[in-house]
C-alpha cells in the first residue's frame, strides 16, 4: 500500500522496556575500549612522556640524567641540525610529488581499466611488502652501482648532467647522492600512495562519469572536474600517508645516500645509538613531530577534505 | 527561458527535431539486449518506453544519449546522423535514475556544469530562473546529499533541461521516490515538459505512469518493441497478451472462431458465444481456429443470476460464480470463477450496491461486445502478468 505521508515515518517510539537495562550493560562499551586504551597508555603515552622527560634532562652517561628543565637543548639541537631537518622535509616533499604522479596513473588504471587484470595488478603493488624494507632498499643500491646499467644509461643520455647541474647528482655517480635517496624513498613509500589513491577512486560513481560527458564535458575534462576533485581524500590520505614516514626516514639515506645527504632521522638514530646524547635526540624527535604535525594540520586545512563527500 | 523554448515549439509540418533510430539494436557477446528496431520520437512530443526490468528500454534510451554503442542502426537527431558522435557532442541530455548529481559541487554548480563546458560565463541568471523552475531557488548554495530525494530528482531535471538539448532523457526518474511524490512529480515533469516543450523520452517500468505523462508509449518487452501507440490506444486496442496484461488488467477467454458475420466476429467459449468486432481483433481468424477473447474488468457489468432476465440482449455474457470482492471505496472488485475463464476479473463502480453480490453468489457478466478485443492464440496467455510465471513467459515470447 502507498503510504500516505511524504516525510518518512518519524522513527517510532522505542518499545516500552519491561526491565530497566542491566548496569553491566552500561559499562560494555568502556570494557571492549580497555585492551585498545591500554595498548595506546604502553606504547604511545608511556614512551611520549618518557622521551618528554628525557629531552629536558641534563647530565652524563656517567653521572647519570636529572630532569633539570633544561629547554635550551631544542634551540641548540634546532641550530645545529636545521640543515637535516630541511633536507628530510625537501627529500619527503619531492618523494610525495613522485609518488603522487607515477601513482595516480596506476590507480587510475586499477580502478577504472583493468577489468580482469585488477587484482593481478593490486598483488603486484602489494607484493614488495612480501620482501623486508632492508633487502628492498639495498637492492637498489645494485641497481644504481657506479658503472652499472642504469648509471650507463643516464650518463649515455646525458642525464646525469642535467641532475648534476641541479644538484640532485655529482659527477658520473647517482648513488650517495640526493637523488638515489629520493629513488628509494619514493620507491617503499609508493604502495602507500597508490593503496588510498585506488580506494577513492574506486569509490567514484562510474554514472558521474557519464552524467559529465552528457553534460558535454570532453575526456580531459571530466578527469579535472569530477574525477580529480572526487578523488581528493585519496590524494589527501596517500601523500599524507608517503610524507610523514618519509620524513622521519633514515634507512634510505643510510644505504643510499652519503654524509651531505643525511636527513633527520639519520641524526636521531646516530644521538641515541652512537652519540648517547639522548636528551638532543629526543628534543630532535619532538621537534620533528610538532613540524610534521604543524605541516600536516595546514595541508589538510588547505585542502578543506572535510568538505568532501 | 520558457520564451525561447517555447518559440521553438515546431509546426506540425517541421520535423526537424525527430529522434529517428533505424534498425538499432544491441547485442553483449550472445545475448541480445535490443533486437534491431525502428523507432520515430516527434519533435515536442513526451514519448515513453514502458517494459519490466531487462526488456532492452534503458539500453535504447542510453544508445540516443551515446552511452552506449549499438551493435546496428542509425541514430538520427533531425537531419543529423549521431550515431558516431560521443555522447559530449550530442545535442541530448539525461536524467539519471540514480540522478548522479556531482556530490562535489553544489546546486548551483551541478546546474551550471553543462553551460560553463561550453564556454557560457555568465550563468548565474540562467541557473537561477532555472532553479525557480524546479522550485529550487532557495537551494542553491546546498550540496546534493543535503537535499531530498525529491528535490535531488529536480536538480537532475533542471541540470539537464538548462542545455536546451533537442531530447530530454529520462531514465527512470522517479524510481527512487516514494508513491504520493512520485505521482506529484509526474506532474511537474509533465508541466516542464509543456512549458519548454523539449522532447522528453522517459524509460519506465510503471504503466500508469508512462500512461499519465506521455503522449505515445513503446511497449518494450524482451529487446522488441511490442506494440507503439498513445495510452489510450494502448489500453483500448492491444494487440499482444503482453501489452493487454502489462498495461492494466485483461481477462483472456480462450476461444474457438465459429462465424464471421459482417463487422462482427462470432466465437465460441466454454458452450457460450461470444461477439467481438472483426476490426479488433489482430489474430487471423477463420473458422473454427483459436483465438483470445479480451476484455477489461471495468468494462464488465455484474449481474445477480436471479435477474439474469434483466440483461439486455446483444450483449456479451459469461456465468459463473463469485469468488472474492474487495471494496476499495470507488469500486469493488471481484474475482469471479467462470468455466470459460479461471479468474475473471470485474470492477464494479459503487454506484447503486447489490448486497446479493457476495461470495458464492452465481452472477452473469455481460458487457458490450464492442469494448472486447482479440488476440492471437499462439501467445502465452499470462506473458506481462506480474506473476513470476508472467515475468518468464513474457520473457520467452
Amino acid at each position: 500500500m502507498p503510504t500516505l505521508t511524504e516525510a518518512p515515518p518519524p522513527p517510532s517510539p522505542p518499545a516500552p522496556e519491561k526491565k530497566p537495562p542491566l548496569r553491566r550493560g552500561r559499562w560494555t562499551p568502556y570494557w571492549l575500549l580497555l585492551p585498545g586504551v591500554l595498548w595506546l597508555i604502553v606504547f604511545f603515552a608511556a614512551p611520549m612522556i618518557y622521551q618528554a622527560s628525557t629531552s629536558v634532562q641534563t647530565g652524563s652517561l656517567e653521572e647519570g640524567y636529572k630532569v633539570t628543565w633544561h629547554f635550551a637543548t631544542y634551540w641548540d639541537a634546532l641550530s645545529e641540525y636545521w640543515p637535516q631537518f630541511l633536507r628530510s622535509v625537501a627529500y619527503a616533499a619531492s618523494a610525495t610529488v613522485l609518488c603522487l604522479l607515477l601513482g595516480y596513473p596506476l590507480a587510475y588504471l586499477i580502478a577504472f581499466r583493468a577489468g580482469r587484470w585488477r587484482n593481478l595488478i593490486m598483488i603486484l603493488v602489494i607484493a614488495p611488502f612480501f620482501t623486508s624494507f632492508l633487502i628492498r632498499t639495498l637492492a637498489w643500491k645494485t641497481i644504481l652501482a657506479d658503472g652499472g646499467p642504469v648509471v650507463d644509461v643516464l650518463n649515455t643520455l646525458h642525464v646525469l648532467d642535467a641532475t648534476g647541474w641541479l644538484g640532485w647528482t655529482s659527477g658520473d655517480r647517482v648513488l650517495a647522492t640526493p637523488l638515489a635517496v629520493v629513488c628509494g624513498l619514493t620507491y617503499n613509500f609508493l604502495p602507500f600512495m597508490i593503496l588510498p589513491l585506488y580506494t577513492s577512486l574506486e569509490r567514484i560513481d562510474g554514472r558521474l562519469h557519464e552524467a559529465a560527458g552528457d553534460l558535454y564535458a570532453k575526456p580531459s575534462t571530466v578527469f579535472r572536474k569530477v574525477t580529480f576533485p572526487l578523488s581528493m581524500p585519496g590524494v589527501v590520505s596517500g601523500t599524507l600517508l608517503t610524507f610523514i614516514p618519509a620524513t622521519g626516514d633514515y634507512v634510505n639515506a643510510s644505504l643510499l645516500g652519503s654524509a651531505d645527504t643525511g636527513m633527520i632521522g639519520n641524526v636521531i638514530q646516530s644521538q641515541f645509538l652512537r652519540v648517547l646524547d639522548y636528551p638532543t635526540a629526543a628534543a630532535l624527535s619532538f621537534i620533528l613531530m610538532a613540524a610534521i604535525l604543524a605541516m600536516v594540520t595546514l595541508y589538510i586545512r588547505r585542502s578543506g577534505t572535510e568538505d568532501l563527500v | 527561458m520558457t520564451t525561447k523554448a517555447t518559440t521553438s515549439r515546431p509546426d506540425a509540418a517541421d520535423r526537424g527535431g525527430d529522434v529517428r533510430l533505424t534498425g538499432i539494436g544491441k547485442t553483449y557477446g550472445s545475448f541480445t539486449a535490443v533486437h534491431p528496431l525502428d523507432l520515430t520520437v516527434e519533435q515536442g512530443s513526451f514519448f515513453a518506453l514502458l517494459g519490466a526490468s531487462g526488456c532492452g528500454k534503458t539500453t535504447t534510451l542510453r544508445m540516443i544519449a551515446g552511452l552506449e554503442e549499438p551493435s546496428s542502426g542509425t541514430v538520427h537527431l533531425g537531419d543529423q546522423d549521431v550515431t558516431a558522435l560521443p555522447p559530449y557532442k550530442r545535442p541530448v541530455n539525461t536524467v539519471f535514475q540514480s540522478y548522479a548529481l556531482f556530490p562535489h559541487l553544489d546546486v548551483h554548480e551541478n546546474v551550471a556544469f553543462g553551460l560553463r563546458r561550453r564556454g557560457i560565463k555568465s550563468v548565474k541568471k540562467q541557473v537561477a530562473e532555472m532553479l525557480d523552475l524546479v522550485q529550487l531557488g532557495e537551494q542553491a548554495r546546498k550540496k546534493p546529499h543535503q537535499l531530498s530525494g525529491g528535490q535531488q530528482q529536480r536538480v537532475a531535471v533542471a541540470r539537464a533541461l538548462i542545455n536546451h538539448p533537442k531530447v530530454l532523457l529520462l531514465d527512470e526518474p522517479l524510481g527512487a521516490l516514494d508513491l504520493k511524490l512520485r505521482r506529484r512529480m509526474q506532474l511537474e515533469l509533465k508541466r516542464i515538459q509543456t512549458e519548454v516543450g523539449i522532447t522528453f523520452v522517459h524509460v519506465t517500468h510503471d504503466q500508469e505512469e508512462a500512461m499519465t505523462m506521455a503522449d505515445r508509449v513503446a511497449v518494450m518487452n524482451a529487446g522488441r518493441v511490442e506494440q507503439l501507440g498513445t495510452p489510450a490506444d494502448l489500453y483500448e486496442n492491444p494487440r499482444t497478451t503482453f501489452v493487454a496484461n502489462f498495461l492494466g488488467t485483461s481477462n483472456l477467454i480462450e476461444a474457438e472462431v465459429d462465424t464471421r458475420g459482417g463487422d462482427d466476429l462470432v466465437v465460441r467459449a466454454a458452450g457460450g458465444k461470444l461477439a467481438l468486432p472483426g476490426a479488433r481483433c489482430s489474430a487471423p481468424a477463420k473458422a473454427g481456429g483459436k483465438v483470445l477473447v479480451g476484455i477489461r474488468p471495468e468494462k464488465i457489468s455484474l449481474t445477480h443470476a436471479d435477474d439474469a432476465g434483466s440483461v439486455p440482449e446483444g450483449r456479451n455474457r459469461v456465468t459463473g460464480r463469485i469468488r472474492s470482492s474487495s471494496f476499495i471505496g470507488v469500486s469493488t472488485q471481484y474475482v469471479v470463477d467462470c468455466p470459460a475463464c479461471p479468474e475473471f476479473e470485474v470492477y464494479a463502480q459503487n454506484i447503486d450496491r447489490d448486497p446479493r453480490l457476495a461470495p458464492g453468489a452465481d452472477v452473469v457478466l455481460h458487457w458490450d461486445p464492442a469494448h472486447t478485443f482479440g488476440l492471437d492464440a499462439d501467445q502465452s496467455v499470462l506473458a506481462g502478468t506480474t506473476g513470476e510465471a508472467g515475468i518468464a513467459e513474457g520473457g520467452a515470447a
